[in-house]
């Protein structure tokens, strides 16, 4: 990545770097490609399900949102500063004369920056192989447009609360891994309340509402409507919320901890 | 923390050390860093007891056997760590919560691992940007110049060795020109030649007037940099003050010395006979263990004394050389 940016974020080119160097960003990668196998075995044979309704609801609603994005940003979000303070490498950092939380947010940058291309590629690939010849339709192009934006959302809140998660136990991967499955995927399903404060359904909202309400419609009464959906508006200013308070709060833990 | 600097006198020293004058204040003019009945405990444990000391410009070990708490004060003064109680200031700044005291000193940790994916050059620069140097290229060349390790600047630090590891290190804490430095253990996996370079860095940055506060637990290498030395054994400061006057203490202190002699019994009679030998004993084994005030004139005397009484001498070895003996000792005074 482009040199001149190590003066103005030092601290995020560096976490760049510590990706690119890692196997963290390979196994991310390979997480990432699994919409695109997804995408291959519908082009192989199509008829096992309208278009629309595979790439919606099966590919981005239940693998992508459920499982794979809160997966490829916690391993990448843990990482950012957890392998610092494993490595007992963060000193290098904390002992600058600058804010606590200039580090929390350089380091959520580059989780983001690392994340979204291979998440969007994910997704663009899978898109273009599900709706091939039709893929720049205007109808078609709602739907990446609505799987993007939705994912890139749920990228900064999910990275924002796993990097405080990281700062605060010593087994985040675990943690992180037993809310997004077991938290907002199972009890989720069981416990509709659950749902509002979870950071998938706020993701999904979004999803949701980007795509407009004839479309949604036609394919949630297929399937699995998303139930309590809010407003687009709704959802990005909770998840900003979200975002804004665990940074915060990482910043905080930050000022405090005693690296031994 | 001018307050605490102003009433440092009044308070008493956690350890008093009879042979020098003002033991905690290892100083002739303003103290740089200053510690105050700082503790330190985990639970149960007590890491740092009640440690209180200053120290101004020049060259201070920190000596101590291994689990002293050495480091632990260390990373307490640089802010790592927080102390129990107690304050803690360098330059009159407190060592957390306040960003702008790192721009006054370095830390030289001991912790061995680096960003193995940068270059040396890389990880000095980073280091300069961090401190916000107006030109940091040119303050990454300067401090690597220092350290010498030019010739590897460009190499990825996964690649050097662990002497090599100690030089980058000590050229990223030294890359804003602070006038603190703090070293843990930076002799550490040097072969002879970086230890001699390191060893001259230590004392010419003394020289500058610059105030150096450096762990080490081999008395022997200590003596090649530091004027002053705090010996902290079990978490407390044991001893404090001129090197030289603490060796003295250490070398005069009743030394063990064991021999394995043909008639142990013989000899022993004849080693009690002389008087810079305190007591002689016996051990199961049949083994001399002969205490004595002056070590140096024992190994002069015992040929002697076996050739007197016709026995032969098979082993002679100090029996309590050992740095925690050494450091027990001090802590007994």
């Amino acid at each position: 990545m482009a040199a001149f940016l190590w003066n103005p974020f030092p601290v995020l080119m560096l976490t760049v770097r510590q990706f690119a160097g890692g196997k963290a960003v390979r196994v991310v990668g390979a997480i990432s490609l699994f919409p695109v196998l997804f995408g291959a075995i519908y082009a192989f044979d199509p008829g096992i399900e309208i278009a629309e309704y595979f790439i919606s609801e099966v590919i981005y609603r239940r693998l992508f949102i459920a499982t794979l994005l809160p997966i490829i940003v916690l391993i990448l979000a843990t990482g950012a500063l957890g392998n610092e303070i494993e490595d007992q490498t963060l000193p290098y950092l904390t002992l600058k004369p600058i804010r606590r939380l200039r580090i929390v947010v350089e380091k959520l940058a580059a989780t983001v920056l690392v994340a979204t291309p291979l998440v969007f590629a994910g997704l663009t690939l899978a898109y273009l192989l599900v709706y091939r010849s039709e893929a720049g339709g205007s109808e078609a192009l709602t739907y990446l447009w609505a799987m993007l934006t939705s994912a890139f959302f749920g990228i900064v809140a999910y990275g924002s609360v796993f990097m405080l998660i990281s700062l605060l136990i010593h087994r985040a991967l675990l943690a992180g891994i037993t809310y997004a499955l077991v938290w907002e995927s199972l009890l989720g399903r069981y416990l509709p309340g659950l749902r509002l404060v979870s950071i998938r359904h706020y993701t999904e909202s979004i999803y949701v509402g980007l795509l407009d309400t004839e479309t949604y419609q036609f394919i949630a009464a297929r399937g699995d409507p998303l139930e309590d959906a809010n407003s687009v508006a709704a959802a990005v200013i909770t998840l900003a919320v979200v975002s804004v308070i665990a940074i915060g709060l990482s910043g905080r833990r930050l000022r405090r901890l005693n690296l031994e | 923390m001018s307050r605490l600097i102003r009433n440092r006198a009044k308070t008493p020293p956690s350890v008093m050390v009879s042979t020098v004058a003002s033991p905690v204040a290892l100083l002739s003019t303003e103290p740089t860093i200053v510690l105050e009945h700082v503790s330190k405990w985990y639970g149960d444990l007590v890491a740092v007891s009640d440690l209180s000391f200053s120290i101004g410009p020049g060259v201070t070990a920190l000596l101590g056997p291994n689990g002293s708490g050495k480091s632990t004060t260390l990373k307490m003064i640089s802010g790592l760590i927080g102390q129990s109680t107690g304050q803690i200031a360098i330059k009159h700044l407190p060592p957390r919560g306040a960003p702008e005291t790192y721009r006054t000193f370095g830390l030289v940790s001991d912790v061995d691992q680096l960003y193995p994916y940068l270059t040396g050059r890389e990880f000095v620069r980073m280091n300069a940007l961090l401190q916000r140097m107006p030109e940091p290229d040119e303050a990454g060349r300067r401090a690597i110049d220092i350290v010498e390790m030019n010739y590897a600047a460009d190499r990825r630090l996964g690649g050097y060795s662990k002497g090599m590891r100690q030089r980058i290190k000590l050229a990223a804490a030294l890359v804003h020109d602070p006038d603190v430095l703090l070293m843990d253990e930076p002799l550490n996996g040097t072969d002879p030649a970086q230890r001699a370079h390191m060893i001259q860095l230590i004392r010419d940055f003394g020289k500058m007037g610059k105030t150096l506060l450096i762990s080490s637990h081999v008395l022997i290498e200590v003596e090649r940099f530091a004027e002053n030395i705090l010996v902290i054994v079990n978490g407390k400061l044991a001893a404090a003050g001129n090197y030289h006057t603490i060796r003295e203490r250490i070398d005069n202190r009743p030394h063990v010395i064991r021999l394995r002699a043909s008639d142990p019994r013989l000899l022993g009679s004849a080693l009690l006979a002389e008087p810079s030998i305190r007591s002689i004993k016996i051990d199961e084994a049949g083994r001399i263990l002969a205490e004595t005030s002056d070590a140096r004139s024992f190994y002069a005397l015992v040929p002697g004394i076996c050739r007197q009484n016709d026995v032969r001498l098979f082993e002679i070895e100090a029996a309590d050389e050992s740095l925690e003996s050494v450091f027990s000792y001090l802590v007994q005074r």
